[in-house]
């Protein structure tokens, strides 16, 4: 069994430095990722968590690589699920670049192990928080919907 | 071991169902957001899907579900680049649904999912729609959502 990886690739009209404050800017966050604050001094080394709207955190993590605004990783770590075995951290990586005169974003979350519990569910949770992303830099509203936390 | 590749992507776009359906069918819409592709059918399932690019019939595919506005799928068998010619016809299709999941929702926003498979083993075509797919798509959504697509020319 291979171990899974999720990779997205979306094109944003905005510019990557627009594109690096709103994966960065808690503030901006709060409004594409179900209510989600994305908190850290964005420094290699630095803690990194998600704060809920409740105020509850959601999953912790620490920056691998910080290259503004084109490279940005950190690893995922979720808090342990009653009854599941603890799993290890993930990594997230966020690529910007430039294509057709637009921002090209390439999201990979890889480090799952076979039969991950948390891989289907990221599957599930990343289109819907990019697609929401790129409407709010392209209408400057994000998609109407919240999660319920 | 079952190697057939399969290409799988999500995108919610602020529109309704009715008029995502008439942005994959209509051709004055394709040719905005897939790279001047005119995607012309009378969408009945058997009936042909003719794909026009820069003035040459590009596919000349064929209707397997038409279910409006939520399921829609046909072959798939490019045939402007020689070397792919001997590939067998793969499979796309792309699934409608309102947007529930575990959202509060606000307004309308659709859930698209275009699903693309059947290829062979080590299949030169899957490649390239892996590329090809979310320059149209992202493109596709910013359309619906803005009034304007992104422009783009492989």
């Amino acid at each position: 069994m291979e171990n899974p990886k999720f990779v997205y690739v979306t094109h944003i009209n905005t510019s990557p430095e627009k594109l690096w404050t709103a994966l960065t800017n808690p503030d901006f966050t709060q409004q594409y990722w179900g209510g989600r604050r994305v908190q850290s001094d964005w420094t290699t080394g630095a803690s990194i968590k998600h704060q809920k709207a409740d105020g509850a955190i959601e999953l912790r993590g620490e920056v691998l690589q910080a290259d503004p605004p084109r490279l940005l990783a950190y690893t995922f770590l979720s808090p342990p699920h009653e009854g599941s075995p603890v799993e290890k951290p993930t990594r997230v990586t966020f690529e910007i670049s430039v294509a057709f005169g637009v921002t090209k974003l390439v999201v990979t979350h890889d480090g799952f192990e076979p039969g991950s519990r948390l891989f289907p569910e990221i599957s599930n949770g990343w289109p819907a928080i990019l697609s929401s992303l790129k409407t709010l830099l392209e209408s400057g509203t994000a998609l109407p919907f919240t999660w319920k936390c | 071991m079952n190697t057939s590749p399969k290409f799988i992507y999500v995108t919610l776009i602020t529109t309704t169902p009715e008029k995502l359906w008439a942005a994959l069918t209509s051709a004055e819409f394709t040719k905005q957001y897939w790279g001047g592709t005119a995607v012309e059918s009378d969408w009945q399932v058997g009936s042909k899907v003719v794909f026009r690019w820069k003035g040459r019939i590009v596919h000349n595919d064929t209707v397997l579900k038409s279910e409006p506005p939520r399921l829609l799928s046909y072959s798939f068998h490019p045939l402007h680049i020689e070397e792919l010619l001997s590939e067998p016809p793969s499979r796309v299709t792309f699934e409608i649904e309102e947007f529930t999941g575990k959202s509060a929702r606000q307004g309308p926003v659709v859930k698209l999912t275009v699903t693309h498979e059947d290829f062979q083993a080590e299949s030169k075509i899957f490649p390239m729609i892996s590329k090809g797919w979310p320059d149209i798509l992202s493109s596709l959504k910013t359309l619906l959502e803005t009034g304007r697509a992104i422009e783009f020319e492989w």
